[in-house]
């Protein structure tokens, strides 16, 4: 079965880059990159919510393993597994979703993958900042972060899938 | 009976989604407020022996700067040594050991992985319990204070820092004697907050703040930062004091874990 290897080994790798490089870049206390959701996002589109759910807690308690954040991220990542069936039905194309292609940019397409990854990558990036201040007096901060943040991780995200992703 | 099956199979997504998240959550919410065992830190064998690698090649990169730091320091302690000082009463050199007992052992160590901009940031040591860490030891370094022990393995060991949400180190104002609650916004890793200090009370911009050593855990007088700016909250009784840490967190690397041989003593009598 070389497609699960490949899954597998992705999902280390994706670990890897979150712990020990995106973590790792200080720039300011508002950007925080978080690449983990390309991970979910890019699982194929027949995979069930069960499965989804399964594979977002295993990563989700690794990168908290390795970043000290003790079951933020799979949190945040669960709600990522959960809704993305159903952005996916709100953004799907008119025949439906062609299971031999991979939901990333080079199979369906710039506008497709902007719409429907930019609502999942908010919702993710709100719901860990919210989750993590937990508190009305840091409201501004919040929201200034989740800009910011959202805003990069998408850039960041693009380019991994253009350096890891082998076009079709 | 049928409807209810149906029912919870239309559901099931949702019923394993809240499952999940309620396993996720309260583990957030139980080993964030509370140093507790957990596997899931980088403490863990795995994690704690990638990040020593990690750190073996970027320690170099601050070598020159640390080791200043340290020989800044020992000129410091060579200078208090009693072998420097010249005693002019004979009559007490003899008595010194009796008069004073060893109440806090040290630890050294060294910060193998650390975040300054993270919203709560944990610091990851190379020493553990082999060496003697435990939770809740207060950490240290030569310009200032560093944080609490928050979770131990057998070599590796996690500080929660005072950059963290609900760090609550009291400190003392030196200038004018009064003491409060160190806190963190979480916008910038070189400024702390103070929070409890009554606002009439006059406070000079400046002041130095030092550890009170109340709680048991670090002893009086370690460095915490100075003054920046004062301003009163409106409808409290306290000022909002913002302070400038002495330490940079961000190029911190060596630092001390104190032990307090008198805490159990200590909290026998409060309790």
């Amino acid at each position: 079965m070389p497609q699960l290897q490949i899954y597998f080994l992705r999902l280390l790798l994706f670990v890897f880059l979150q712990a020990f490089i995106f973590n790792q870049l200080e720039i300011s206390p508002l950007i925080h990159i978080m690449v983990v959701p390309l991970y979910i996002f890019l699982l194929p589109f027949d995979r069930s919510v069960i499965s989804l759910l399964f594979i977002a807690l295993i990563l989700g308690i690794g990168v908290d393993a390795a970043s000290n954040t003790f079951g933020l991220h799979t949190s945040a990542l669960l709600l990522f597994a959960y809704l993305r069936p159903f952005v996916f039905k709100f953004f799907s194309p008119r025949d439906g979703y062609d299971p031999l292609k991979s939901p990333s940019i080079f199979d369906m397409g710039n506008r497709w993958f902007i719409s429907s990854f930019s609502v999942l990558l908010i919702i993710h990036h709100s719901w860990f900042f919210i989750l993590e201040a937990f508190s009305f007096n840091e409201a501004w901060l919040v929201l200034q972060k989740s800009i910011l943040s959202v805003g990069i991780s998408f850039v960041v995200c693009v380019i991994l899938q253009t350096i890891f992703i082998k076009r079709t | 009976m049928q409807n209810l099956i149906a029912f919870i199979r239309r559901l099931r997504f949702l019923i394993v989604f809240l499952l999940f998240q309620f396993f996720a959550l309260s583990m957030y919410v139980t080993y964030m407020s509370t140093p507790k065992s957990s596997y899931f830190t980088t403490a863990s064998v795995i994690t704690g022996s990638l990040f020593e690698i990690r750190h073996s090649i970027s320690q170099h990169f601050q070598l020159e700067e640390n080791n200043e730091q340290l020989q800044e320091e020992n000129i410091e302690l060579r200078k208090s040594s009693s072998l420097f000082l010249y005693n002019s009463s004979f009559s007490t050199l003899h008595t010194q050991d009796s008069i004073y007992a060893q109440q806090y052992d040290y630890i050294a160590g060294t910060i193998i992985n650390s975040t300054t901009t993270k919203r709560n940031n944990f610091f990851t040591l190379n020493v553990g319990e082999i060496q003697g860490v435990e939770k809740g030891m207060g950490v240290f370094s030569s310009n200032g204070v560093v944080g609490i022990i928050h979770n131990t393995s057998p070599h590796y060991s996690v500080v929660k820092s005072v950059l963290t949400k609900n760090i609550n180190i009291d400190v003392l104002l030196t200038d004018v004697g009064a003491h409060g609650m160190l806190k963190w916004d979480g916008e910038d890793p070189r400024i702390g907050k103070v929070t409890g200090i009554s606002n009439d009370i006059a406070i000079p911009i400046g002041s130095k703040l030092i550890t009170r050593g109340g709680s048991g855990i670090f002893p009086k007088g370690i460095d915490v930062g100075f003054v920046k700016a004062i301003k009163p909250i409106e409808g409290e009784a306290s000022w909002h004091i913002d302070l400038e840490f002495t330490e940079s967190y961000a190029t911190l690397e060596n630092i001390y874990i104190v032990k307090n041989l008198f805490l159990n003593e200590f909290n026998n009598i409060q309790n």
